[in-house]
């Protein structure tokens, strides 16, 4: 039985549009219409592995050429969530890594530190000095504020009604 | 409710891409267009909210939409492309999907009701300030420029919008997704040469950048060959992300690519200041990491915006 996605993927006919349309197809395991063509045969297991949906960049090409209107980036997205949600091992944990680390910083404050993200991102991917020479010119620019953005009043509390990870 | 424009910032405005909101405001001041910041905006959650918890994407949209609508604005535009997608798909989808706008109200105890209009920024200056009010501005035209428009995706690719099968000029069809003119027709009001070129919507790599450096070095790698193949003096943006992926390592994304010559990323906002007569300073010309030296000519005297020392 085939999982349910939020966009309907059953109205794709296999023109392949977006995997022409993607940048990122090169470095694909397997090509968005070959995914979007296993989860409606409910093969999503097969789909785990792959690393196609955390390398989308979410640029919406193969979304705004779908000729049956399917949001190509939108499902890459939710087989993202799925995979989380199942506790499934991340073949690109790089990518897992920041996005979950900024959701953490988007959740202290309600707007991001970037130095701070970018920071523990290195930390968490131990590499802490990755990108170094660059921030240092970026921090004498002042593109790289030290200081931490003010927090939102009663943020904290209510970020946490309003998500689910 | 108010006749001006809501602003939304986001976070990149205030840190990386400063020279964005700096020039931008300058810009509004010269244009005398009624377009105030939002208060007590969040963070719309970027590419991350989106990838990970679809629910805390709409609820942190949600709530910035309802901010706008408290404070009284009934359009608001978001310059950072990343935030404008995610506010403008948000938006979309509440208003579509009323059991999905009354699941996220009732979750986080907000009382969205809908009817905000996400503008691109883009859209705003052409269409509510108008390009003539634009080119009245123009106190130094930037003759003989040469500009590369670059898009990225955010500002023109909107899936399920409601024209896509409609006239290809109607928000959403696809010339606005496939080869946007808006960028290019500021550009033209300034005095300058918008170049016809290949990669104006091809992606930068978003957040690859960081996460998988090769294949985003890869796609500006073909970015700034194209636009200097085109004979393009610089890049003209209007995406906080687009200008940090395009400058920042550029030297090493050259040398790999073999690319001669360097080419300096403006915001689209720092060149419509240039033509207003704004100082390179108050712009923030010299935050971007690729020098951007042109003369404007003054009236006969050339006078030089360079780069402001490091």
């Amino acid at each position: 039985m085939p999982v349910a996605f939020r966009e309907n993927i059953n109205r794709c006919y296999q023109c392949g549009k977006c995997s022409t349309g993607c940048p990122i197809a090169e470095a694909m395991d397997m090509l968005p219409h070959q995914v979007i063509h296993l989860l409606a045969l409910g093969m999503e297991a097969r789909v785990r592995p792959l690393n196609t949906p955390w390398l989308c960049a979410g640029c919406y090409t193969c979304a705004v050429r779908c000729p049956n209107d399917i949001d190509v980036t939108a499902v890459m997205g939710e087989l993202r969530e799925k995979a989380i949600a199942a506790g499934a091992p991340c073949p690109c944990p790089d990518v897992l890594a920041f996005h979950r680390n900024f959701l953490r910083d988007l959740k202290r404050r309600g707007r991001i530190h970037e130095l701070r993200m970018m920071g523990e991102y290195n930390l968490l991917t131990r590499r802490p000095f990755r990108d170094a020479a660059l921030a240092s010119k970026m921090l004498l620019k002042g593109r790289l504020p030290l200081r931490a953005p003010r927090a939102l009043r009663g943020f904290k509390r209510w970020v946490r009604k309003a998500g689910r990870l | 409710m108010k006749k001006a424009t809501g602003l939304y910032p986001g976070c990149s405005l205030e840190g990386t891409s400063k020279a964005f909101r700096t020039s931008l405001r300058s810009v509004l001041r010269r244009l005398d267009a009624q377009c105030e910041p939002l208060r007590d905006w969040n963070c719309c959650g970027a590419s991350s909210a989106h990838a990970m918890d679809h629910e805390l994407y709409l609820a942190l949209s949600a709530r910035n939409l309802a901010q706008a609508r408290d404070q009284g604005y009934e359009e608001i535009i978001a310059p950072c492309a990343a935030c404008y997608h995610r506010l403008v798909c948000a938006e979309m989808e509440l208003a579509r999907h009323p059991e999905t706008l009354a699941a996220v109200n009732a979750r986080t105890g907000l009382n969205y009701g809908g009817g905000i209009a996400v503008l691109n920024m883009l859209d705003y200056f052409t269409d509510r300030v108008g390009l003539s009010a634009i080119g009245e501005q123009v106190r130094q035209p930037l003759k003989g420029l040469r500009v590369a428009c670059y898009y990225g995706c955010l500002n023109s690719r909107i899936p399920h919008a409601a024209a896509t099968s409609g006239p290809p000029d109607a928000p959403g069809g696809a010339t606005r997704s496939e080869y946007p003119m808006s960028m290019d027709h500021i550009v033209a009001a300034l005095g300058a040469q918008p170049l016809d070129w290949s990669y104006k919507t091809e992606c930068c790599g978003a957040s690859l950048f960081v996460t998988a450096s090769s294949v985003s070095a890869r796609l500006v790698g073909h970015i700034l060959k194209d636009a200097v193949a085109a004979g393009a003096d610089c890049i003209s943006v209007a995406c906080p992300m687009c200008q940090n992926n395009l400058d920042t390592k550029q030297d090493a994304i050259r040398a790999a690519f073999g690319i001669g010559r360097p080419m300096p990323v403006l915001f689209i906002t720092q060149l419509m200041g240039l033509a207003f007569g704004v100082s390179a300073a108050e712009l923030r010309i010299g935050d971007a990491l690729v020098p951007f030296q042109w003369r404007v000519d003054k009236g006969g005297a050339a006078a030089e915006v360079t780069a402001c020392p490091a």
